[in-house]
């Protein structure tokens, strides 16, 4: 790692969130769903959001989902993303349900299309962090 | 309105009898030219002796006490010498409704509500690294690995949706900005004056796109505090007293991290049950209300609110930002002071004193004539507070 560059911000890993970076770096894209109502809910939580049952897994999911909303960030907050700005994030509702932030895999649609079609593309960032993203697909 | 009114028994039981403000205006020059004029502390301090001193009342007639977010309670206890038997923490349009319910409920007969922040000289940061300190909870600091890093990302994100939803606008929301200079423009209080075109806004740079400069706050220092008492002795002892007269509140947290109450219906079902209750116990409905103020760190809150509290149909709010109008002149007179975005961005405390000016008539150039009826609105964090003030 070229040690010159700031470090971009790293997720906060911890008992709740393992399972889903672990997925990650397998090239799985995993949602919560709770043991015992199949509620399927993300970010993670301690207890199900439907029924509280604190018995849950990161279960594997399609990948799939549309479009919901899209931003691009023309200022740095972070001094890591100064080279990338004007650079885009997107939300993605996943075809399960739960909604998603990511970014689009490679270079972002110029003017990206509410409801576009999408799909999970796993970008490697070392060793540890495996970050899931989207592109459009048809 | 047939919906039952659920907190009756607040309705016009507390008025505002004093109200209070530092000067952000000069301390913003003093600030820009590297000066500290004072901590968050200071500046409440300097809001509580202006409202004391609005009010008529002694420091000894103070029995409550409610601190702003940015000011630990027991030290602006403290430094305002105030030894209360009650007191508590509170937001700006929450530290009202505290105030209405410990006097109803016989805790407290006269109670200080204040504020103070230094954030422009500290260096208060939302957005970032530095973020306010809340990785835990805070949707954009989670979401940093993916480069989404700012509180004003989370109201763009919520725009584009929205504008593709319901087929608004960059120009229509560049109305609100406008108007809310037009009104600024009258303001000696506030520190943006200059009028601004929507030609302006179009060409003023994106932040985080959709959103423009213009859409977004200030940051800068200040204080604002209120005296709020029991509404027989309130008469008394005031000639103008503001009675709080309607409250509404609906929350929606679940989903939140993952934007699903901005993002799937913009607060809508919240602000809908907000405004039912805060309508029934007020007794009347949005076509009564004279001056509208929005919570506006962003103005995206402003077509929400216009949709949401029942100003216009859900989807019309650009059309009624452009044809019926929020500024000067317009139908629906709004952020009258300037709001946050080029008043003072003091987190809905110095919309409060607006509401007051306006009711007690105080407003000089941009008063609105005959008004009787203010509507406050916040939907900040998942909660939709709707406050009616009435003479
Ligand atoms: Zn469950």
């Amino acid at each position: 790692m070229d040690t010159s560059l700031p470090a971009k911000p790293r997720p906060h890993i911890n008992a709740i969130s393992r399972g889903f970076w672990e997925n990650c770096r397998r090239g799985i894209l995993s949602v919560q769903r709770c043991d015992d109502c199949g509620h399927q809910h993300y970010p993670g939580a301690p207890v199900c959001p439907s029924c509280l049952s604190s018995r849950q897994s990161w279960a594997p999911i399609s990948g799939r989902g549309t479009l919901v909303s899209w931003v691009r960030f023309h200022r740095a907050y972070w001094d890591s993303f100064r080279a990338d700005v004007p650079y885009a994030v997107c939300l993605v509702k996943l075809d399960e349900g739960p909604l998603m932030l990511s970014n689009f895999a490679g270079d972002a649609p110029a003017e990206p299309t509410i409801g576009a079609l999408l799909e999970v593309v796993f970008e490697k960032v070392d060793s540890d962090l495996t970050l899931p993203k989207f592109r459009v697909r048809d | 309105m047939s919906t039952p009114s659920e907190a009756p028994r607040l309705r016009r039981a507390a008025a505002v009898v004093g109200i209070g403000h530092s000067d952000w205006v000069r301390d913003w020059s003093r600030a820009r030219a590297g000066e500290k004029p004072a901590d968050s502390y200071g500046y409440g301090m300097q809001a509580f002796s202006a409202a004391l001193k609005d009010s008529g009342l002694r420091r000894e007639d103070v029995d409550g006490l409610i601190a702003g977010p940015t000011t630990a309670y027991e030290r602006l206890g403290e430094v305002l010498g105030i030894n209360p038997r009650w007191g508590d923490q509170a937001d700006a349009v929450l530290s009202v409704v505290q105030a209405c319910s410990a006097i109803e409920s016989g805790l407290a007969d006269v109670v200080a509500i204040v504020y103070g922040n230094d954030q422009r000289t500290a260096g208060t940061q939302y957005g970032g690294p530095q973020a306010m300190g809340g990785d835990a909870f805070l949707s954009y600091v989670y979401h940093a690995p993916w480069g989404l890093t700012s509180q004003g990302a989370l109201y763009a994100l919520t725009f584009q949706a929205y504008k593709n939803a319901r087929g608004m606008t960059e120009a229509e929301l560049g109305e609100v900005a406008v108007a809310q200079r037009g009104w600024s423009s009258m303001n000696p209080n506030a520190i943006m004056r200059k009028r601004i075109t929507v030609e302006d806004y179009m060409a003023s740079r994106y932040v985080c796109e959709p959103l423009h400069l213009f859409d977004y706050c200030l940051i800068n220092d200040g204080g604002v505090a209120m005296i709020i008492a029991e509404a027989e002795y309130a008469k008394r002892i005031c000639e103008t007293p503001v009675f709080i007269q309607g409250i509404g509140r609906s929350d929606l947290n679940r989903g939140a991290t993952s934007l699903e109450p901005r993002l799937t219906d913009f607060y809508l079902p919240a602000q809908q049950q907000a405004a039912a209750r805060s309508y029934a116990m007020a007794g009347f409905g949005p076509e009564d209300i004279d001056v509208l103020q929005v919570y506006d760190s962003f103005s995206v809150h402003v077509p929400l609110a216009l949709e949401g509290y029942g100003y216009c149909a859900v989807g019309d709010a650009g059309k009624f930002l452009r044809e019926r109008g929020i500024g000067p002149g317009g139908k629906l007179p709004t952020n009258t002071g300037g709001g946050h975005l080029s008043e003072t961005y003091m987190q809905g405390w110095a919309h409060q004193i607006e509401c007051v000016r306006q009711l007690r008539g105080t407003c000089g150039e941009r008063q609105v004539p005959d008004c009787r009826h203010v509507h406050y609105t916040s939907d900040v964090a998942g909660k939709a507070v709707s406050l009616i003030y009435s003479r």
